[in-house]
């Protein structure tokens, strides 16, 4: 399949392997930086990740000019201003990233106020609308394997005024250096474990079958899911697997440049409104929606799932299912890997396990189908097709 | 030696520029017409912010059209620029503006093909795609619309009443506005 037009980026360099971390100190010097600041939050410089980066950095002769460890859960304007006022003030001259999905969005939240100059983030709610010849050099260290917002143009920040989550896409928000280490990840317990890489999976799926897919971006989504199928289970069964860790930092990687491109759809577009409506978490919400929603996409789709099926469970299988039989089997294989994450993380499988009941429907429903991701779905839907999708999976 | 080398855009840009200014206007008055005759429309609309100020345009300049909400009603202000838009849709290019302006491809793929930027609020932007799809209905023949809507178009009212519709906006509403 090769779409009419497309536009692909992934500009960011990523260093993969154990002790990646030491190298944060060179990348420094190659964007002429020496003074950064690292962004992060107080429960990962308890659990002594942020001092690995540290460490590494004083090794490298980098002297950190300040610790900004006050990001909460969800980013808000209050913190992207507070932290580049603390930037500012502090003379930093670069931003390393220590964290989960908030952290680095965050961080790209305050590159956009100190690259732009501007107090009203606002000004670039939306999508290719920021402007620059260069943004603050950004280092990104993920502590998740699922968001994939290292090697992503997305970020999601929390007006707190108008309690509304604005959404700012940019090819200028990609970190100049993604940084996968498995030490920043092998903490993890198994049920966040097992949540973030079903996100990161149904990124992979959702960016191959949604309107924006390409060539470029199919290439990454599916080299991402032949790792979340090799390594996924590892991972849960064992922690420490370091080659395991760092096999899934890639995966989230892999599909995060993957859906950066070609975007998500109706399974992201109805888990977000999950969580803004029930606190659903965002990787929860994945892992139950993505088999109904690549049902509900089925007729349009299938014969992209169909292709998928190699990944999901191997050339073996994929060659001895007929061709019309591997759009069904790849839903089946993704409801095989959610239910080995159950019975070994704990994961849920159904919405109602999670808080949702049925009086919470019609309000999801209106908050999901406003949602940009639904824009670039395979197939329409309207309010009572999600509601449908919702009441399969409560 | 000759540095100065700006070129001034050809007769066929300008044609298409002119077009693409028409059709503008031509959307912006049936926004207004089917915030009026159509039921989703007018729900759609009803939920935008008081204030809430849409612009459609071509980048770099002229063609362009803004629709606004006061009052609790849609107004077109036509190719205004005074008023500052809460949501700005900008193609980047007439060349990437006329093929979904003249209706042979859908706005959804558009944006799928990167050809306009949008700034403001994203939720704001997807009513905003509902109701020019259910605009589209009503300007176009369904041969056309059964390729560039995500689904067949349903009217709630005829093609006849909504080109009224769209001529009365033309003639009366202009000032008034579409009541929601
Ligand atoms: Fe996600």
């Amino acid at each position: 399949m090769i779409p009419a037009y497309y536009e692909f980026s992934n500009h960011a360099k990523v260093l993969s392997g154990e002790n990646a971390v030491e190298n944060i100190a060179y990348e420094l010097k190659v964007l002429e930086a020496a003074h950064p600041i690292v962004v992060t939050n107080r429960q990962l410089r308890d659990l002594g990740l942020v001092d690995i980066v540290l460490r590494a950095l004083a090794d490298g002769g980098i002297d950190v000019c300040a610790i900004y460890d006050a990001v909460p859960v969800d980013s808000s304007v209050d913190v992207v201003n507070d932290l580049a006022k603390t930037f500012r003030k502090t003379g930093c001259d670069a931003i390393i990233a220590v964290g989960g999905g908030s952290v680095l969005d965050t961080a790209k939240g305050a590159n956009i106020v100190l690259t732009t100059g501007s107090t009203d983030i606002k000004e670039f709610m939306g999508s290719e609308v920021i402007t620059a010849r260069a943004m603050v050099p950004f280092i990104a260290v993920p502590t998740t394997a699922g968001t994939g917002s290292e090697v992503t143009g997305a970020a999601v920040i929390k007006d707190t005024e108008r309690h509304v989550k604005m959404g700012f896409v940019s090819y200028l928000l990609l970190p100049d250096v993604a940084v996968l280490d498995p030490r920043m990840t092998e903490g993890l317990p198994p049920r966040l474990t097992a949540s973030t890489g079903l996100d990161a999976l149904t990124h992979a799926v959702e960016a191959f079958s949604c309107r924006q897919a390409n060539p470029l971006s199919d290439g990454y989504a599916r080299a991402a899911i032949d790792l979340i199928r090799e390594y996924l289970v590892k991972t849960l069964e064992d922690g420490q697997d370091r080659t395991a860790r760092l096999a899934m930092a890639n995966a989230a990687m892999l599909a995060g440049v993957s859906f950066s491109n070609a975007m998500v759809g109706i399974v992201h577009a109805i888990g977000h409104a999950c969580g803004g409506q029930c606190s659903v978490a965002h990787g929860d919400a994945m892992g139950i929606l993505l088999p109904y929603g690549m049902e509900y996409n089925m007729d349009v789709a299938g014969e992209r799932y169909g292709e998928l099926l190699l990944h999901l469970k191997g050339a073996e299988v994929y060659a001895s299912t007929p061709a019309a039989e591997r759009p069904r089997v790849a839903v089946e294989a993704v409801r095989e890997l959610l239910g080995d994450a159950a019975r070994r993380a704990g994961m849920p499988m159904r919405l109602s396990q999670v808080g949702v009941t049925e009086a919470d429907l019609p309000a999801i429903a209106a908050t999901a189908i406003n949602d940009g991701a639904m824009s670039l779905n395979p197939k329409d839907a309207d309010i009572s097709d999600i509601l449908g999708i919702l009441r399969a999976a409560l | 030696m000759k540095t100065d080398v700006r070129l001034s855009p050809g007769p066929a840009k300008r044609t298409k520029r002119m077009l693409a200014g028409v059709v503008f206007a031509v959307m912006g008055r049936g926004l207004v017409a089917c915030a009026r005759l159509d039921g989703r429309v007018r729900v759609e609309a009803g939920s935008w912010p008081e204030g809430t100020a849409i612009t459609l345009a071509i980048s770099p300049g002229s063609p362009r059209v803004t629709v606004r909400k006061q009052n609790g009603r849609i107004h077109t202000l036509g190719s205004r620029t005074d008023v500052p838009s809460t949501l700005l849709v900008t193609f980047k290019g007439v060349d990437s503006a006329l093929p979904v302006l003249l209706g042979m491809k859908g706005i959804l793929e558009a944006f799928a093909e990167h050809r306009a930027t949008v700034k403001g609020d994203l939720g704001i932007a997807m009513s905003l795609v509902r109701c020019l799809h259910i605009v589209e209905g009503y300007l176009y023949p369904d041969i056309m619309t059964r390729r560039i809507l995500p689904r067949p178009a349903v009217r709630e009212a005829g093609h006849l009443r909504a080109y009224a519709g769209l001529l009365g906006t033309a003639a009366n509403l202009g000032e008034k506005g579409a009541g929601l």
